[in-house]
């Protein structure tokens, strides 16, 4: 069978048949062969491919040592040196998930294509389902047996060096990868059918569909305005007079921050805005319409807020993919909130 | 969040929205003269400090207009 493909199978205590919580602190090993679903996995794998080898580590350990687990991972999967490895099943269980999604990028570091399952909801699908391939499973074991068909048709294809289909087809997690592709019929044609299904009431799949915008949990109130420092942001392009930082007025991939410790106001000779969004003449005249520290500091005079934010954040809401527009603002979240800031205003044209 | 397109950053989950002026002059109003455009800002900008100083379980305006503050209501023309 030297044409098998090798494939290095991932599993965490429990499934390993270690135990339960009270082994879940074990550190990574390395078994021979399958054990426990493996076995299963091998059946489905057929004779193409081969458990040769099965990395256990214990969920505990896992999710507090992870830089320890992932080089060790590392470690082993360099000498096995595997064509392909697949992670879980996890189901529902949050901390095996996140294992396997660390598991399949330290696989991908290392040039070795990875497949893991869970059930979507599970944080290692919400947190690595762009970089990982994920199978989507139900909540518990009892959805074992499609999904390890399921990995099983994937890993072949990965361990062959084959690209995947596109997520819908091929069935696993969408990674928000937009390619192109020939679905075969033109696009009017196309979008009659599902019209005509649509007023039939006939089922029909959109190719567009609707991203629900992500829930996020309410920031806890400020307690004491008095005694709070307040920052502000704002996407109506605000730059510097004649903007020497050269951001652009849309689709910006950047923000700017700027100390405003000296300023009681934003005046039309410091400051404009840049934004192909809107008519920016109002805010020229008054750049205060669009970060407001003239009120602010007022505000900060009379003792009605403790005191301004020392930098102020600027970018030009306009045209930028919400994934970009996430990371900018998790950078600026993550500034505010290494300088103890209480309270944030942020205006949005 | 301080926006005039309120209703956009509502259902996009925004937590805490206060409604602003305009797209083009978000915390104030040129229309109504220095000293109400002045009143009009304070007021929205207040209203966004009360906001944040308030409990929310979910996307919640906050409208500077409506609320029953003892500043003197501004006029949108």
């Amino acid at each position: 069978m030297s044409a098998a493909l090798r494939v290095v199978h991932y599993l965490n205590q429990f499934f390993a048949g270690i135990g339960g919580e009270e082994h879940a602190h074990v550190g990574v090993s390395v078994r021979d062969g399958a054990i426990g679903p493996g076995r299963a996995l091998q059946n489905v794998l057929g004779e193409t491919a081969t458990i040769t080898a099965t990395i256990v580590c214990g969920d505990n350990f896992a999710s507090e040592r992870p830089d320890e687990a992932a080089e060790a991972v590392s470690a082993h999967l360099r000498r096995v040196a595997p064509h392909v490895v697949v992670a879980g099943p996890a189901f529902g269980s949050g901390r095996y998930g996140l294992a396997c999604g660390r598991v399949c990028l330290a696989a991908k570091a290392l040039g070795i294509p990875a497949v893991t399952a869970m059930e979507p909801d599970n944080p290692g699908a919400v947190s690595f389902r762009k970089q990982v391939v994920i199978v989507p499973t139900g909540e518990s074991s009892t959805s074992m047996a499609p999904a390890l068909e399921h990995l099983a048709r994937l890993a072949l294809t990965l361990g062959r060096g084959e690209p995947l289909g596109p997520a819908e087809v091929a069935g696993y997690l969408p990674q928000g990868n937009r390619r192109v592709w020939d679905r075969g019929r033109p696009g009017y044609q196309r979008a009659l059918d599902m019209l005509l299904a649509k007023l039939h009431d006939r089922p029909f799949v959109t190719e567009v569909p609707y991203n629900a915008p992500e829930k996020i949990v309410p920031a806890a109130p400020v307690r004491d305005l008095t005694r709070a420092t307040i920052a502000m942001v704002t996407t109506g392009g605000l730059v510097r007079k004649g903007n020497p930082d050269h951001q652009v007025s849309a689709s910006a991939t950047r923000y700017h921050r700027h100390s405003v410790r000296e300023l009681e106001s934003l005046t039309p000779e410091g400051w404009e805005a840049y934004h192909a969004g809107y008519f920016n003449h109002i805010v020229n005249r008054n750049p205060n319409y669009i970060l407001p520290l003239s009120f602010l500091r007022d505000l900060e005079g009379k003792g009605r807020i403790g005191g301004v934010h020392e930098w102020i954040y600027a970018l030009p809401g306009v045209s930028t993919p919400v994934a970009v527009a996430t990371r900018l603002g998790e950078g600026i979240a993550r500034d505010l909130s290494a300088a103890g800031v209480d309270g944030c205003l942020l205006v949005a044209t | 969040m301080i926006s005039a397109i309120y209703q956009f950053a509502l259902t996009t989950g925004a937590n805490r929205v206060v409604r602003g002026a305009r797209i083009e002059h978000v915390c104030g109003d040129p229309g109504l003269g220095p000293d109400k455009d002045y009143a009009y800002g304070m007021r929205i900008v207040t209203t966004a400090l009360e906001a944040i100083a308030t409990p929310v379980t979910g996307p919640t305006l906050f409208d500077p207009l409506a609320s029953g503050s003892a500043a003197e209501p501004a006029h949108v023309c």
